[in-house]
């Protein structure tokens, strides 16, 4: 039989773009942040014992474009469709939830404007000039070290934990992990401590380096 | 006109093609009165603040005791029943609109065909019996189904829970909340839960269950309280389930 959950792409893609969002795209920033939160051992300890030991691993490029970039990419771009459907109420309806819906969308924008940048000035960069790569540390002092880019760190920081954390909180309900009204309440707490915490990481990274 | 008043901005238009107007209308203070109640005063002298006699408004009401869903419109901004908004509740002045997701046929009256040709996209429908009689009594259910399944019943498609939805609009092709809860009462029906794997497709096709974007207005502006965030992440259990059978074969 045909069946409209094979045949019509819909739903099979937006359950795409939901599982990306959590696995491996969400996983990674957990692992990125707290891969980070190591700035605070000293350049040393950083260069070698956390951005050596990533750099040694075998077939590193293949998973950062099949588990990094590739997922990623997609759920960026499926993301910004999702967004071309949405009609303006933020005034109308002031309800938490409401308020949410538009910031997950217009975290998504951010953090994609944030990402270009992000990535260009140490994956990117690091391709032509092997010294960013061998001292990660200081590059990353050099950069936090002026305010404008430091302001742009901690609003794509944010952004990303965010939405992150709303999108684990859509996304129990999207699947039918949590349905009744306490379930989806308390897992909602869960997921705003869960934000809480990995911006305190986040941010304790990015001060590691400047400290 | 003298004493305490009733003040109403109401949105008007006289054609479903022509531009919309506002105009403000004074009526007597009277306790009680509830927003249905207070146009029919209007419609007994239409005359506006100004004192132009104008045509009376035009909007829908049926049962006056918030059952049909027949005079949903937006008052003060938020969807509700005309019929059980009390005016001792509100704000003045009363500012009234149609509902903006459906089209206008004139003044606050819309057409709201498409919440039933959604209806009928989902098979928000139980098949009893075909053109012969089946000779079978009605399935008992239990209390406890019938107590979750009565919550749903109470949906009277008022169009309140689509206006709300960021989602929802004439040119989109999201079905809405009402239609979702639908399959979530249809599917948990003994005999309705015979055509589930139907219903689970349709949701799961273009405009189906994946174009809700969890701002959860719908619930809170229901005006019967339906759970239908709820039944919407039932149905996101149901559909995993679905698309587990789908890909993978059947249990």
């Amino acid at each position: 039989m045909r069946t409209a959950s094979i045949d019509n792409r819909n739903f099979l893609l937006r359950r795409l773009h939901s599982l990306f969002g959590l696995l491996p795209v969400g996983g990674f920033l957990i692992f990125h942040l707290w891969e980070n939160s190591q700035s605070r051992f000293g350049q040393l300890h950083y260069n070698e014992q956390v951005v050596g030991w990533l750099q040694s691993l075998n077939y590193l490029t293949l998973m950062e474009i099949f588990v990094i970039a590739l997922p990623l990419l997609f759920h960026a771009g499926y993301g910004l469709v999702i967004i071309h459907g949405a009609e303006g109420n933020w005034y109308r309806y002031p309800w938490l939830h409401n308020r949410f819906y538009w910031l997950q969308r217009i975290s998504g924008i951010g953090i994609l404007l944030f990402l270009v940048l992000h990535v260009g000035w140490t994956r990117i960069w690091g391709i032509w000039q092997p010294e960013i790569k061998a001292d990660l540390f200081s590059h990353m002092q050099l950069l936090l070290g002026n305010p404008v880019t430091f302001l742009l760190y901690l609003t794509g920081l944010l952004l990303a934990v965010f939405h992150l954390c709303n999108g684990l909180w859509t996304m129990a309900i999207s699947w039918g992990l949590t349905t009744s009204v306490d379930a989806q309440r308390y897992w909602f707490y869960f997921c705003m401590l869960l934000a809480l915490t990995l911006s305190a990481m986040g941010v304790h990274g990015m001060l590691g380096f400047i400290a | 006109m003298m004493g305490k008043t009733i003040d109403l901005q109401i949105r008007r238009q006289d054609t479903p093609y022509s531009p919309p107007y506002w105009q403000t209308f004074s009526i007597p203070y009277r306790e009680g009165h509830n927003i249905v109640s207070a146009l029919m005063v209007i419609r007994e002298h239409p005359l506006t603040q100004e004192g132009q006699l104008v045509d009376p408004v035009v909007w829908e009401f049926n049962c006056m005791e918030e059952v049909c869903g027949a005079c949903s419109m937006v008052i003060n901004g938020k969807p509700r029943q005309a019929c059980s908004t009390l005016i001792d509740s509100l704000e003045q002045p009363i500012k009234l609109e149609p509902l903006g997701k459906f089209p206008v046929v004139r003044d606050l009256m819309i057409d709201r065909s498409k919440i039933f040709s959604d209806l009928k996209r989902v098979r928000a429908w139980i098949e009893i019996d075909g053109a012969w009689d089946i000779h079978r009594g009605a399935p008992r259910i239990s209390p406890e189904t019938w107590k979750e399944s009565y919550l749903y019943s109470r949906c009277m498609s008022c169009g309140c829970c689509m206006e709300a939805c960021p989602q929802y609009g004439m040119e989109k092709a999201f079905v809405g909340p009402a239609a979702l809860a639908a399959v979530r009462l249809m599917n948990n029906h003994p005999t309705g839960s015979y055509h589930q794997q139907q219903r689970l497709h349709a949701i799961m096709g273009d405009g189906g269950l994946s174009d809700c974007g969890n701002t959860q207005n719908c619930v809170r502006v229901c005006p019967k309280q339906i759970p239908l965030t709820t039944a919407i992440g039932e149905l996101g259990r149901q559909t995993t389930l679905q698309l587990l059978r789908d890909l993978f074969g059947k249990s």
